[in-house]
């Protein structure tokens, strides 16, 4: 009798786990593919490009996020090969010269101040500390979006910026991002 | 085998043993908490171009210069300014006290009612701007009184003093222009006279615990001269003369000699007679004091109509008949008086960061409409007039005004000497018939915005504007919530226990419902709600 009662016991835990890691996930987050294939390995091998020519600080030192399709339209106003995404690109935004929505994976709240320029040009922290090695990735990943947040879940969490800021005994106080 | 309600529950608790293992609450606590700082009504700053726009922050006298960050034409951070106030200005418009509509209509036609034998009068609680100006010459023209807190107010000079005796005054905290008592600070020997354990009290020279002018005089004042004192003592006027401290009398931008041949002459509110007035205009909207209502309320006639033009409903909106909205910093351009440690005269303004309310009324625009006096205008004629007197490097008006707008701040000449014998009579106290004694906190006449309270208030920077505090023995067996008793009146109170307070002593928050009943010296006595 009392093992039965473990053995319930016990199907019930392993039930909620399961549920909690495999179930819940898919429930709670939203995955959203990127409006296009958009490879930077390629555009580093081939094009020899660097994170900053298409992500640049503007002259006033903010930095210009996402590019916009005049940038990608500098080099695609027409194939460059033979590439489906690439033709699919063309023919869906460039042609018709609409933006592409991009979905930005590190997208921080509105009330987070967050200065790229000191972070780059002062601190010389390398893109990939925060981001991950985006500039390898063959495919886009998948932006996935908590339904309740609407966060994205690739977001740089509060926690990481402190840990970051202790370990180089920087400011953490509340208004050097909250302002 | 029969499945028991026993077999359910033991599946049951597994289960939520289990659960505790995995994401799921943790991911919903956070998620919901989140969820919560997005709800409809807190202001999303646009996606686009940064721009920074630089002006003067218009929230007290001090001016503090601002330069502010925008997202497209949206301020998202303010920089510069000296205190919790100023770094959070851009939030007050969205304050959830904020008054944005009124009864204008209805003001509007009770002074229609008005015949010109009708006594009224404004009171202004920021003298020394331009609006202050058109209030004068409004009442000059309706044959009314302009009613200001202080008519002789005084300007100090930190930086001629060796020795400085602060009675009672937040000298260090929230006094002066936040830089320039700081940049004089090193020059002179500060003595602080006071019960409480301020941070001027901590950051003094010397400290005094003692209520009021000490007694005696300390020998600095006369052997490390030359020396001021500052403070609210009625014996300080003489006592500075006779220091030949360096007083002057505040000084004021010029202003067009027609506006002056118009203008009322400044009254002091004690003179007024009692029951005299039947209309009354109060202009809260950007106050640098607050006159107690008790002191206000006896010179009303009994029939009399009160229109304030208030930013929040918590000052004299509560007595008033009508609480008009009235534009905040940073939604109007407006100028800023001189401080009170400005000798020379000073011309700034502080240009608009967001666009107001549609239903907000400017106190000045109302006063001129009524008066039929010209003042749309007012800020820019007197900035010409300015122009004219001392262009300085600015050789066109244009040019001048433009860099005023972008937080340009115009130095005149230095400040007159100090009439002592204009100083104002010392308003009577209460006699001491309660246990406490009140000691007033820096009085701070701006909202707070909501999301500084972390920092300002629940940090205990400051002590809340509707919070006493007693030391730890006075409050011992007290509630949190409380109710503070003076011979004027009841408030309700939040108490606060803090050993920086003597026992005998309560320190008073700065809400406008305290400093109705109670001001420094005052008896008092705090009970259970």
């Amino acid at each position: 009798m009392k093992l039965r009662g473990t053995i319930l016991f016990l199907a019930g835990a392993l039930a909620a786990l399961g549920a909690g890691w495999l179930g819940f996930p898919r429930v709670i987050y939203r995955t959203q593919a990127q409006p296009v294939d958009f490879s930077h390995k390629i555009h580093a091998d081939k094009a020899g490009s660097k994170c900053e020519d298409c992500h640049a600080l503007r002259a006033d030192g903010s930095f210009a996020g996402t590019p916009t399709l005049d940038k990608c339209s500098g080099c695609h106003a027409a194939a460059m090969g033979d590439s489906a995404a690439e033709k699919q690109f063309i023919e869906k935004y460039v042609t018709p010269q609409r933006e592409p929505a991009w979905l930005v994976y590190a997208r921080q709240p509105e009330n987070v101040y967050f200065s790229h320029a000191v972070h780059v040009k002062r601190a010389n922290l390398k893109c990939e500390r925060c981001h991950g090695d985006q500039g390898a990735a063959a495919a886009p990943r998948a932006h996935v979006e908590d339904r309740i947040s609407g966060y994205s879940r690739d977001l740089l969490s509060m926690d990481a910026c402190i840990a970051c800021h202790s370990e180089q005994h920087k400011q953490n106080s509340c208004l050097d991002c909250h302002k | 085998m029969k499945n028991t309600r026993r077999d359910i529950f033991k599946f049951a608790g597994g289960a939520a043993a289990g659960a505790l293992l995995t994401p799921v609450p943790w991911r919903l606590i956070k998620d919901s908490s989140l969820w919560s700082e997005n709800w409809p009504g807190i202001p999303r700053p646009a996606r686009g171009e940064i721009r920074t726009k630089t002006t003067n922050c218009a929230l007290c006298p001090a001016g503090c210069p601002v330069r502010a960050r925008c997202v497209g034409d949206q301020p998202v951070s303010l920089a510069g300014a000296g205190c919790a106030f100023g770094v959070a200005a851009h939030h007050l418009p969205y304050h959830p006290a904020r008054l944005r509509k009124g009864p204008v209509a209805e003001a509007k036609a009770a002074l229609a009612k008005r015949s010109p034998a009708d006594p009224i009068a404004i009171l202004d609680l920021n003298p020394g701007r331009t609006a202050s100006w058109t209030f004068r010459r409004a009442m000059g023209a309706l044959k009314g009184t302009y009613i200001a807190p202080e008519t002789n107010p005084v300007a100090y000079d930190l930086h001629a003093v060796r020795t400085v005796l602060s009675v009672g005054t937040p000298l260090l905290e929230a006094w002066g222009t936040p830089a320039n008592v700081i940049a004089a600070r090193e020059k002179f020997y500060l003595i602080h006279a006071g019960v409480v354990e301020t941070r001027t009290a901590m950051l003094a020279d010397q400290w005094i615990r003692a209520e009021g002018l000490p007694d005696p005089l300390p020998v600095a004042l006369r052997e490390n001269g030359p020396s001021v004192v500052i403070g609210d003592a009625p014996e300080i006027p003489e006592l500075n003369r006779s220091l030949g401290a360096p007083v002057y009398a505040r000084p004021e931008a010029p202003v067009p000699e027609s506006w002056k041949k118009q203008a009322a002459p400044v009254t002091d509110l004690a003179v007024v007679p009692d029951r005299s007035v039947r209309f009354l205009l109060i202009d809260e909207s950007s106050a640098a004091t607050y006159v107690p209502w008790h002191r206000i309320e006896p010179k009303l006639a009994g029939d009399a109509v009160v229109i304030t033009f208030a930013v929040a409903r918590g000052g004299y909106a509560r007595h008033a008949t009508y609480a008009l909205p009235a534009p905040v910093f940073p939604e109007t351009t407006e100028d800023i008086p001189a401080a009170i440690d400005q000798t020379s005269e000073v011309f700034r303004l502080a240009a608009p960061l967001v666009a107001p309310p549609a239903e907000v009324v400017s106190a000045a625009e109302f006063a001129s409409v009524l008066a039929d006096v010209p003042a749309a205008g007012a800020l820019r004629e007197r900035a010409d007039a300015i122009h004219k007197l001392s262009p300085g490097n600015f050789a066109a008006a244009d040019d001048f005004w433009k860099a005023l707008l972008e937080g340009y701040v115009w130095r005149g000449a230095p400040a007159g000497p100090f009439s002592h014998a204009g100083s104002p009579a010392p308003v009577p106290r209460a006699p001491r018939e309660l246990a406490l004694t009140a000691a007033g906190a820096a009085w701070t006449p701006a909202l707070l915005s909501p999301l500084m309270t972390k920092l300002y208030e629940e940090s205990n920077l400051r002590l809340p504007p509707n919070a006493v505090a007693l030391n730890p023995r006075d409050a011992a067996g007290l509630p949190q919530r409380a109710v503070l008793q003076t011979l004027l009146g009841k408030c309700a109170v939040r108490v606060v226990a803090d050993p920086a307070v003597p026992p005998g002593t309560v320190l008073t928050g700065s809400s406008p419902g305290i400093r109705d009943i109670c001001s420094p010296g005052d008896g008092a006595k705090v009970v259970a709600a």
